[in-house]
């Protein structure tokens, strides 16, 4: 018994190291044929569809500029049909947001005839750090042509990003870029970082009425560069512009995307600052369950709460004047943008340089450029922000 | 003795059978699954976890729980950031991190072998304190900005293709091996765990096995920190929150019994095998999230079902059997 016992979890290592080794060569020589035979087979049809649509292209460009001498074509437009697995990964999974920019991510799979259904990844709240540099680096295995990162590991994640790029990957952000934009190509952007500053300035003003006083700020997860991004430049803005003069940022704090942590964070806030008048909620969990708190324990009165959120979660505490006024851009449309860059970017369109334009489907035209937020990093620009009242936001909820 | 023997060694055939089972699986579905640089991600992004896993195998066939471990990592881990971020040089905070834990270890240590309040409760509230120990060090910052060599050394491969984490986890498997099952300390862990009381009328030094080990198992979860540390090249408040529900389910599923006593270091090496493959294969056919945590979860009561069902269906067999034979004698 004991004899072999101690030959066994050698045995074990032995077995794997040599099993891992000489798969890894078999597996190669077995696909390498058919990767070619799928090359040959696709060129001919890619270089058909270049001459079908070149005459076009051609014949519109002449059209616009009336010159046939200038043929630089100045606006990208994407090829269809072309086989690109993808993988979309949210934050974490379970958020309304990240649920719509799948489906606008779906939509304009469906436009581009992409026949590679596209994966819709993302892990668990508790472990979106560590899930998410798994699922960037299983992709990397398994030979995906891109992902589409909203990242919230903060540069944790550009380890596997790089990983994945060196595996000849297209790696996009979108929502919430690596802060460091190593390993990634281009984010997008879902409004102008700087800008989002400026709008919960104005709301809180707004709010809170020219006389101003204390707010705070409750934000996502302390890794979430977005929101970080945003509430640098609110204290910017709130520094350098004397018409904010009246508002005082007293905290901030983080409730981790989670509506019992910040139910709680929001009320906590409302003990320790007892003149306290707004939160500042720049994350449409955030900003849902503080109102929800404001409102459960009947503060709405004393406490405002605004933000970013989504109208169809806020419509309530809007009209009952909890959060009179929040802001969001659609998520739909993120998504959907996301997809037709980062399409482009892997089947070789776009190189993913500054100033490099293309055209997204039914959005229009856009340009690659250098993000301000960001020394390194490359941005498209979406926007625009839409603020809601009680005006609006009814019809934006439905 | 040979009927519990026997028991294990058809435990760990099971596994073993499973194990066949889904590296088959994983092997037809995803052509990737095979390549060397997958098998190094696999042990790579759960090597914190199965380094602890390994202590923690000691500390439960020692009849003791250790709820602590991850608390210890992210500690550690905390430890290593905010000396980093005071200016200290990265190895000398490596060192005081990994003393961090062999301290940690020690206090549980001692409060279970000489004070005698059950590891249950120690550790619990260690698992709280230690927690709330890095949170106040790290508040709500995320730390990052290691030296170059700190993060080559959680990242990139060292020998081979493997990284650092894998090498070392490698040593500690065969120093496990031998300590657990070929030396006396392993017998001197066995015994207590089987019955404390005669462990100390036989003359082992009970209290200075269990400090001793929850020593170790500090100290082992503070290597396991700081490696996570340099994987990921940053340290939060929460880092390595909840990994301990992980280990426990790795040893659990191993074979090791909750109550102490049996348990062998090959069941758990391969259900750690059997985790990371089912992990790795689920996510390689797309399924990730909370459908990963409830196979798991469902692979852990199973591991507690079967061998209680197989027990019963052999009790009974038994019954018969003797009951057959005395009718034939009675005849």
């Amino acid at each position: 018994m004991k004899k072999y016992q101690i030959i066994f979890p050698f045995l074990l290592i032995i077995v794997f190291l040599a099993a891992c080794q000489g798969d890894a060569a078999q597996v190669v020589e077995e696909i390498a044929p058919t990767v070619e035979a799928a090359v040959e087979e696709v060129a001919p049809t890619v270089e058909a569809a270049v001459e079908e649509v070149a005459p076009t292209v051609e014949a519109a460009v002449e059209e616009i500029t009336g010159d046939e001498a200038a043929i630089t074509l100045e606006t990208i437009i994407p090829e269809p049909g072309m086989a690109l697995d993808m993988v979309l990964l949210p934050k974490f999974l379970g958020i309304l947001v990240f649920d719509q920019a799948n489906e606008g991510a779906q939509e304009a799979a469906a436009e581009l005839e992409n026949p590679q259904e596209l994966q819709f990844l993302g892990p668990t709240p508790e472990n979106s750090v560590a899930g998410q540099i798994d699922i960037v680096t299983t992709a990397a295995t398994q030979g995906m042509n891109a992902i589409m990162i909203s990242n919230n590991a903060g540069d944790q994640i550009v380890p596997a990003a790089q990983a994945a790029k060196e595996a000849g990957m297209t790696v996009v952000t979108w929502d919430s870029p690596i802060p460091s934009a190593e390993g990634e190509d281009v984010f997008i952007a879902q409004v102008d970082f700087d800008e989002t500053g400026k709008v919960m300035a104005d709301m809180a003003l707004s709010i809170m009425g020219d006389e101003g006083g204390e707010f705070a700020v409750l934000s996502a997860s302390p890794d979430a560069s977005n929101q970080n991004a945003w509430i640098a430049a609110l204290e910017e803005v709130l520094a350098e512009d004397d018409t904010y003069a009246s508002l005082e940022l007293v905290d901030i704090v983080y409730g981790n995307d989670q509506s019992e942590d910040s139910y709680n964070q929001a009320l906590a806030l409302v003990d320790k600052y007892p003149d306290l008048k707004l939160i500042m909620a720049p994350t449409t969990v955030g900003i849902a369950a503080a109102a929800k708190a404001m409102q459960d324990e009947g503060l709405c009165d004393e406490v405002k709460v605004s933000g970013l959120g989504l109208p169809a979660e806020m419509v309530s505490y809007t009209l009952n004047d909890c959060a009179p006024e929040f802001a969001l851009w659609s998520f739909v449309d993120l998504g959907y943008l996301t997809y037709y860059t980062t399409y482009m970017l892997a089947n070789g369109d776009i190189e993913g340089v500054e100033g490099e334009s293309f055209n997204a489907g039914r959005m229009g035209d856009y340009t690659i450029e250098k993000d301000p937020t960001r020394d390194e990093g490359l941005r498209v620009l979406m926007g625009p922000f839409t603020v809601y009242t009680a005006d609006n936001v009814e019809a934006a909820a439905e | 003795m040979s009927n519990r023997l026997r028991r294990l060694v058809s435990w760990e055939g099971f596994l073993l059978v499973l194990l066949l089972v889904t590296v088959f699986i994983n092997s037809s579905i995803a052509p990737a699954y095979l390549s060397v640089e997958n098998w190094v991600n696999i042990f790579q992004l759960s090597i914190e976890k199965i380094i602890v896993a390994l202590a923690m195998t000691f500390i439960i066939i020692n009849a003791e729980i250790d709820l602590s471990v991850a608390s210890v990592m992210g500690l550690s881990a905390a430890v290593l950031a905010f000396l980093h971020l005071a200016g200290a040089p990265m190895a000398g905070a490596v060192i005081i991190a990994l003393l961090v834990g062999l301290i940690c270890g020690l206090f549980n240590g001692f409060w279970i072998s000489f004070v005698g309040i059950p590891s249950l409760v120690v550790t619990l509230a260690t698992l709280i304190m230690f927690r709330g120990g890095a949170r106040i060090l790290l508040e709500d910052r995320s730390i990052g900005d290691f030296p170059e060599w700190f993060n080559r050394l959680g990242q990139d491969a060292l020998l081979g293709p493997f990284p650092l984490g894998i090498v070392l986890f490698v040593l500690f498997v065969v120093l496990v091996v031998i300590v657990l099952q070929y030396s006396g300390f392993g017998r001197y862990v066995y015994v207590i765990g089987n019955s404390s009381n005669v462990a100390r009328y036989s003359g082992i030094k009970v209290r200075r096995v269990k400090i001793l080990l929850f020593t170790l198992s500090g100290f082992v979860a503070a290597v396991a920190g700081v490696l996570f540390a340099a994987r990921l090249g940053a340290v939060r408040g929460d880092t390595a929150l909840g990994f301990e529900l992980d280990i426990i389910t790795m040893v659990l599923l191993g074979g090791v019994s909750i109550f102490g006593g049996s348990g062998s270091i090959y069941g758990v090496l391969l259900s750690i095998l059997i985790v990371l493959n089912l992990r790795n294969g689920m996510s390689l056919v797309n399924l990730t999230g909370h459908l990963q945590t409830g196979v798991i979860g469902i692979l852990l009561i199973l591991s507690v079902l079967i061998p209680n069902i197989a027990g019963y269906a052999r009790r009974a067999w038994e019954k018969r059997r003797y009951a057959q034979q005395i009718r034939e004698t009675a005849v």
